[in-house]
């Protein structure tokens, strides 16, 4: 026998129950290995200890009179909990902290303020053709305010976009104008040049005068007017 | 004096050559005036109270005079190439679109219009070169539309509408302001006068920036305003029961009493 085998079989012997052969085996085996020994011994003393039965430890005096005083005194130290109340989701939602109740309110008030600006802003706006012929000088002093937050355009700036705006319909007119104008007689030709040249005159002019005084709310009344009838000719003119 | 045979026949070629000639200058004068190649376009329709004519020209003269007929009646005379002319008659409208109908041909001659239409008809008329002239009308409105260059005659006008624009030539308008009407003029450069009664009453603005040239004659008073360095008079005569705006970029306005 090894020292394996005895270790296997050193618990079934200890209990007695190994075979009488192996059992002798295992004793000659233990007589010559000093470990193995000592670990038979360590076994022993383990189930020894097991086997020892200590009972003012595990089981007391009169354990059913202890767990009635135990009992006892739970219940008159601890008062009775109110019955549970199901609450309804509802009645959750509007259980609300202030920091939540004040963020609720202070989101209310910015929607309603900005909503009120841009009604404002809205209704007070004059028509784009009024607007971009203002200067400054004829702003109300809500709009120089809301001018100067950025919620409204200046005259200036309006009349700037509307130039842009003019401008980009222009060259589209003046594109499709181009590829018609080889099939008009000289005639025609001569006159829309002609023509056309006379409303780029009076546009320069007013340009020049606006550049110089960019409150000049007449010159840009009438910038904007002769760039319209720019674009209307070459609109006119782009089918013909 | 002998007679030499080789004269006489000197003379008789000479005077042949000379009617050939003449022949082939009267001929190809024919060909080339183009007075004398000119086609001519007449049709009339029947028309009821308040009839609109409305006429696109490409170019050309337009005379539209007011008579006392239920009938409208349209005569076109066409230089070559001539143009095609298709007027078209829907309820209460006699539409003829030249632009519309000569779309994709190149050159197209002028055509002069001459037409006549029921005193109560309305009036829209555009040429893009060429003058417009409408007489003796009372109807709804009057418009006169010229695309480039022309001058606008509008004669003995009651319509309580009135609009007449160009971007070069002369505007004049004679007629009576009705109460509650509309009367826009606007010309780049030319010249704009307004002959209307003196017992009309309108409020106005009249704009001219360039030259500053606005005379107000008699309808001047106390109660108008000069703005931007006299570029624009603003004003009220009488009530201001009607409307005019007059505005001529680089040219005169005139207010004359009818």
């Amino acid at each position: 026998m090894n020292c394996e085998e005895c270790s296997q079989l050193i618990s079934v012997y200890l209990d007695g129950e190994l075979e009488e052969t192996t059992a002798i085996n295992l004793r000659a085996h233990l007589a010559a290995c000093t470990d193995c020994a000592k670990l038979c011994e360590d076994f022993a003393a383990i189930l020894d200890a097991c086997n020892t039965e200590d009972g003012a430890e595990t089981v007391p005096p009169n354990s059913q009179a202890l767990w009635c005083r135990i009992n006892n005194l739970i219940e008159s130290e601890i008062k009775p909990e109110a019955p549970p109340v199901v609450e309804e989701p509802r009645h959750r939602i509007w259980q609300l902290s202030f920091a939540q109740l004040a963020a609720g309110f202070l989101g209310i008030a910015v929607i309603s303020s900005l909503l009120t600006i841009v009604g404002i802003k809205n209704y007070n706006r004059p028509d784009t053709d009024d607007f971009t012929s203002r200067s400054s000088s004829s702003q109300t002093t809500f709009e120089k305010v809301m001018s100067r937050l950025g919620l409204m355009e200046t005259p200036q700036q309006a009349r700037d976009r509307r130039i842009k705006e003019q401008q980009a319909a222009i060259e589209y007119w003046n594109t499709r104008v181009q590829v018609r104008r080889a099939q008009w007689d000289r005639n025609m030709r001569e006159a829309f040049d002609r023509n056309l040249n006379e409303i780029d005159q009076a546009v320069t002019e007013y340009q020049v005068i606006l550049q110089q005084d960019p409150q000049d709310d007449l010159s840009g009344e009438m910038l904007d007017s002769a760039l319209t009838e720019k674009m209307n000719l070459l609109r006119e003119f782009s089918d013909l | 004096m002998i007679c030499r045979p080789s004269q006489g026949r000197k003379k008789v070629t000479a005077t042949k050559t000379t009617i050939l000639l003449l022949l082939s200058v009267v001929f190809l004068f024919g060909f080339t005036d183009p007075a004398l190649a000119q086609k001519k376009f007449s049709r009339s329709f029947p028309a009821g109270t308040g009839v609109r004519m409305q006429l696109m020209n490409r170019s050309g003269t337009v005379t539209v005079v007011g008579w006392n007929r239920n009938e409208i009646s349209i005569v076109a005379m066409l230089e070559a190439p001539a143009a095609n002319i298709v007027p078209q008659q829907s309820e209460g409208k006699i539409d003829i679109n030249l632009v519309r109908d000569n779309q994709g041909r190149g050159e197209v001659g002028n055509v002069n219009f001459t037409i006549r239409v029921p005193y109560n008809a309305t009036v829209d008329i555009e040429t893009k070169i060429g003058n417009l002239s409408v007489t003796s009308v009372m109807g709804e409105f009057v418009r006169a539309h010229i695309g480039l260059e022309g001058d606008i005659t509008l004669t003995n006008i009651g319509a309580a509408n009135v609009a007449a624009d160009n971007v070069t030539g002369d505007i004049f308008f004679d007629g009576d302001v009705k109460e509650g009407g509309s009367y826009r003029f606007t010309s780049m450069k030319g010249n704009i006068s307004i002959r209307i009664p003196f017992s009309s009453s309108f409020k106005f603005v009249a704009t001219a920036p360039s030259t500053r040239d606005i005379s107000m004659g008699p309808f001047a008073d106390a109660s108008m305003n000069s703005l931007g360095s006299g570029r624009r008079i603003v004003g009220k005569f009488r009530d201001g029961a009607a409307t005019l705006s007059v505005t001529n970029q680089r040219g005169s306005i005139r207010f004359i009493q009818r």
